[in-house]
């Protein structure tokens, strides 16, 4: 039981208890203000030997860029990785949530765990939430039956496609896509397919834009090419902006320094007893 | 309008050369009226630690105190101080379990990596969507103006007294096209073995 | 029976995140003797875009049964996998394939229980050794109903005329299987939300065989 001096322990799981004054808020002409959405283009393809996944590298509160260079490429498994759109906290708790519950089931089962496990595992969490997790996402992956790529939209639909795209950006990049995409690609050929389809999204989409992040999975090796492409690079500054020491004026009588005591400790391992 | 604006604010956290800064306004206000002016908004959590949290005063304050309330039963259990990166992904995790019902702040974090002294910082949105560039962050109703002055002003490895007087006249030339921040500065510069907390003097309109 | 999201009403492109995923389908299911034949577009929409050109809506439940799919993506998926274990599970304790009559039962009750929050135009077509080739038609409200041949989805309504006129009860397989190629062809002419290639599936006791016809093999009628 919870009292005034000590709070008690949350429980897991989502939390209502704003909404109710949250709700009221907007009632008085407060709306809930907008999360980070990732105006983006992210991408996946098929190739001979794996799939290859790009995205770009921007993210934007209304048409504030919040972050020039963000990760939208996450990690599911060591076989698997998946590409977010959307709301960005959505896409990243929900990637981080899922990749947790991948790498439980391959230590239960003590197999690579196959990519629709990830594909079924994702749809049903987002059909539960009925659309209100704003995740749409591009899964791929190799395992024992090949190379597999999903699409999976917020409310719950999934596709499998041998190339797919998704986000603002999603219509330029297919239209790279659907005149140069064929099957059997090799590594190069695909990886400067999949950097231009990223860079008609980057530049013919407003809410997309900075770098191109590739990650090349195959059977039995994972590229992920964090900045393989700068398409935006910044120009040389022709002016320092810097300010002479004492330019800001402060109260002197109110600086206040806290010294800070370094202690550095070394903890050395001992073998643990087992013999008993 | 928006409910982050109600109360007004502006912060902004940068990294230097093996140091940190967090500056913030002081202004206290109910939309255009002004009520306090040495209100805290940023807090220190630790000795290379500090969390600011602009946004709706109320939760402002609702928040630092679930983080501490969090934040040291961590560091009873573990019997280790937390580090900024653990840090954030705890207030990560409790701003997206009020997914459906948030709190009205978008924090910043700004802290020194234990052992190597790092410098990092970190700002989040209202549902604790991270963000951890490698120059600034900045978070309140100036944000807009800010990100302006720091994308000019910012340059690599400043040492401690240059990243004071950026860092200082980011923020106020950022409030002052900001009606409902300002009335005052204060500036944490945060080093291995130091932290130095400076009042600014600014206009007070 | 095909409605669209209140949300994807408006045709825009840039509606991608907040449009529900619907498909404005073309679906098809007719018994002949011996069987059944089931068809479907291959077009997915969000809003005006089209998502998925090369969707496979006849989706398998169990060996002998198969499932047209028409509505929002995301709820006809979520009820297959879910009618599929289902009928799967059944089939363990039974010994037996289930009845296309029980697999029909198991859609109904899950699109009449939720009724409120699907949106799901099914037909259950199947194949077993009690009553033959079979199809059931379960419409948005959850009611299930019999019928020797039924179509569904936003482009059905063009063609119903076209089904009346030329379905006859006891067609050989081929005729059958023209009879929907035909059918379907038509209303993907003429809908908007359909489109792609016609996706077939032939049920019989010797179980599925599936074919695709592309838009370029598609037969042609009036286009002035």
């Amino acid at each position: 039981m919870s009292s005034a001096l000590c709070p008690e322990i949350p429980t897991p799981g989502f939390s209502f208890e704003n909404c109710k004054r949250n709700a009221t808020l907007a009632a008085k002409g407060f709306p809930t203000p907008k999360a980070t959405k990732t105006g983006t283009t992210i991408v996946g393809i098929i190739y001979k030997d794996g799939v290859i996944l790009g995205a770009d590298t921007r993210a934007t509160e209304d048409t504030t860029v919040s972050d020039k260079n963000c990760q939208k490429i996450h990690y599911l498994a060591p076989n698997m990785y998946c590409c977010g759109a959307g709301t960005a906290a959505d896409t990243e708790m929900t990637t981080q949530m899922i990749s947790s519950q991948l790498e439980l089931h391959r230590l239960y089962t003590g197999r690579v765990v196959p990519v629709c496990t990830a594909n079924q595992m994702l749809k049903q969490y987002l059909f539960r939430y009925q659309g209100h997790i704003g995740a749409a996402l591009v899964l791929g992956g190799v395992d024992s039956s090949g190379p597999h790529l999903f699409s999976i939209y917020p409310h719950g639909s999934t596709d499998k496609l041998p190339y797919t795209t998704m986000g603002s950006g999603s219509l330029a990049a297919m239209a790279v896509f659907e005149s140069r995409w064929v099957p059997n690609m090799d590594e190069e050929a695909g990886k400067k397919l999949v950097r231009d389809a990223i860079a008609a999204g980057i530049f013919n989409d407003l809410g997309s834009g900075s770098n191109v992040d590739l990650c090349v999975i195959r059977k039995d090796k994972v590229d992920y090419l964090r900045t393989y492409d700068e398409a935006n690079k910044k120009g040389i500054r022709q002016a320092s902006y810097k300010y002479p020491k004492g330019t800001t004026a402060i109260f002197p009588n109110k600086t206040q320094e806290y010294k800070i005591e370094v202690t550095e400790e070394t903890v050395t391992p001992y073998t643990m007893d087992t013999s008993s | 309008m928006s409910i982050l604006s109600y109360n007004g604010g502006a912060m902004v956290a940068m990294k230097g050369d093996q140091c940190v800064a967090i500056a913030t306004d002081k202004r206290f206000g109910i939309q255009a009226q002004t009520i306090s002016l040495d209100f805290k908004k940023v807090f220190d959590m630790g000795p290379h630690l500090f969390v600011g949290l602009p946004g709706l005063a109320t939760d402002t304050q609702t928040v630092m105190e679930k983080l501490r309330f969090r934040k040291n039963l961590y560091e009873l259990k573990e019997n280790r101080k937390m580090s900024p990166k653990v840090f954030s992904s705890m207030v990560s995790n409790m701003l997206y379990e009020k997914r459906f019902g948030p709190f009205f702040v978008e924090p910043i974090i700004a802290g020194l990596e234990p052992k190597t002294f790092e410098p990092y910082v970190c700002n989040m949105d209202l549902i604790g969507c991270p963000n951890e560039p490698e120059d600034f962050v900045v978070g309140g109703t100036a944000s807009a103006q800010l990100y302006g002055m720091c994308e000019a002003l910012w340059v690599p490895k400043l040492k401690p007294d240059e990243l004071f007087e950026t860092i200082s006249q980011a923020l106020i030339n950022a409030f002052d096209r900001d009606a409902i921040s300002g009335w005052g500065a204060t500036v944490y510069i945060i080093e291995k073995d130091k932290v130095t907390v400076r009042e600014l003097k600014t206009r007070m309109d | 029976m095909m409605q669209m999201h209140p949300s994807s009403m408006n045709m825009s492109a840039t509606d991608w995140m907040d449009a529900a995923h619907s498909t404005g389908t073309s679906i098809m299911a007719a018994e002949f003797d011996g069987g059944v034949v089931i068809g479907a577009d291959s077009r997915t929409t969000t809003g005006a875009y089209i998502a998925n050109r090369v969707t496979d809506k006849l989706t398998k439940v169990t060996d002998n049964i198969y499932c047209c799919r028409s509505g929002s993506a995301a709820d006809t998926q979520a009820i297959a996998d879910i009618v599929s274990y289902h009928l799967n599970f059944h089939s363990m304790e039974l010994g037996t394939q289930p009845l296309v009559e029980t697999g029909a039962a198991v859609f109904r009750e899950m699109c009449y229980n939720y009724r409120d929050s699907l949106m799901a135009g099914i037909l259950v077509a199947g194949w077993d050794s009690r009553k033959g080739g079979q199809v059931y038609s379960i419409p948005i409200g959850g009611m299930c109903v019999r019928q020797a041949v039924s179509i569904g989805g936003s482009g059905s309504s063009y063609v119903y005329g076209y089904v009346d006129a030329n379905f006859k009860e006891g067609m050989k397989k081929e005729e059958c299987v023209d009879f929907v190629t035909n059918t379907l062809s038509l209303a993907m002419a003429r809908d908007g939300s359909s489109g792609g290639v016609v996706r077939l599936g032939i049920i019989t006791k010797d179980g599925v065989e599936r074919r695709v016809k592309l838009g370029t093999e598609l037969p042609k009628f009036y286009e002035g």
